[in-house]
């Protein structure tokens, strides 16, 4: 998966689950203050994460740290890698 | 030098006829319920006593203010729902929940952490069940706001969590229209205006000013059953946005 594949499913995430209009979704917005999300609203966007990228992000340190929509991408990329990395090693064993 | 003066008289007096109608009114309207609450259920005492608070509030922005603030209020709702209702409002002062009291229904409201320490009037909104809602998980918020619903007591919150600093609407937070959606209430959108300096953010200084507030036409279950939380929020937001550029666009009432 690239890094535009991820891009892509994030931002199908927020068209599908909260409805915001394509042109809004740039790496540079504040998903709190531009977009309007709130801590509930987070909860539901990490399911939707989860569900479209079959990945376990919920109980994620670095999901504190998010308030950006491009930090959203390169946490999502930075566990691919790290899931990626993790079977590697698995093969190898 | 003469609205020094202005500012001076006003504050003076309604500052002093606020402690004396607080001192006097919140004892005499707990003294009243106190009383009736042994010969009538727990249920109609606290309907009392929520209505003795709406009049103490009617009195604080109705009358003590008085000629200085004038207050305008306006119910654009035709249907015949007798409530419960969920109204949202926006924020701009501290003035706003002591507006709610315009509203006439049974009412508590969804409040902040500070609210409930002030003096006598904190104390008195916790006996009445106003809900703290950030001393709270959201679980808990949601099953104490259905329970009040369904008891027949209408929810008033402000959804942006805390008074705007330049008079824009701020983002809202989804925990009320999440409970909507569970619990099927209409939702009333309630917009204020002309308060943000009766008193301004940071300040307890009143300026003379014309408050209007419009009531709008409730949104049934029916209307938004299918919205997510997002979605519902932002579609509410935009109309209290909507409505509050038409009324500050208006020259009178």
């Amino acid at each position: 998966m690239t890094e535009q594949d991820i891009i892509e499913l994030t931002n199908q995430v927020f068209e599908e689950s909260f409805e915001i209009e394509k042109e809004l979704l740039k790496p540079e917005m504040n998903i709190f203050q531009d977009l309007g999300l709130d801590s509930l609203d987070v909860v539901d966007l990490v399911v939707a994460l989860q569900e479209k990228f079959g990945i376990k992000i919920r109980n994620d340190e670095r999901l504190k740290t998010i308030r950006s929509l491009g930090d959203i991408y390169n946490f999502i990329l930075a566990l691919k890698e790290e899931n990626l990395s993790l079977n590697a090693l698995h093969k190898q064993e | 030098m003469k609205d020094f003066f202005v500012l001076l008289i006003f504050n003076s007096i309604f500052y002093f006829l606020f402690l004396i109608f607080s001192l006097i009114g919140i004892p005499f309207f707990a003294l009243i319920v106190a009383f009736q609450s042994p010969f009538i259920s727990h249920r109609n005492a606290m309907k009392k006593f929520r209505r003795a608070i709406s009049w103490y509030g009617l009195g604080v922005c109705k009358i003590l203010p008085f000629p200085f603030v004038r207050v305008y209020f306006k119910d654009f709702d035709t249907s015949i729902n007798q409530g419960p209702f969920i109204f949202i409002c926006n924020h701009r002062s501290a003035s706003d929940p002591f507006l709610m009291a315009y509203l006439p229904y049974e009412v508590i409201q969804v409040v902040n952490i500070w609210p409930f320490k002030i003096p006598v009037l904190g104390f008195a909104a916790k006996c009445a069940g106003y809900l703290s809602v950030r001393e709270m998980s959201f679980e808990d918020f949601a099953n104490k706001t259905i329970k009040l619903l369904n008891s027949g007591v209408s929810i008033a919150a402000f959804p942006e969590g805390t008074r705007s600093a330049d008079g824009s609407v701020g983002q809202f937070h989804s925990a009320i229209f999440r409970v909507a959606i569970n619990s099927g209430y209409p939702i009333v959108p309630v917009c204020i205006t002309g308060n943000e300096n009766i008193p301004a953010r940071g300040t307890l200084l009143l300026r003379p000013g014309v408050i209007k507030i419009h009531k709008l036409k409730s949104i049934i279950y029916d209307e938004y059953k299918d919205f997510s939380p997002y979605k519902l929020k932002n579609r509410i937001r935009q109309i209290v946005i909507d409505e509050i550029k038409i009324m500050e666009g208006q020259s009178d009432v």
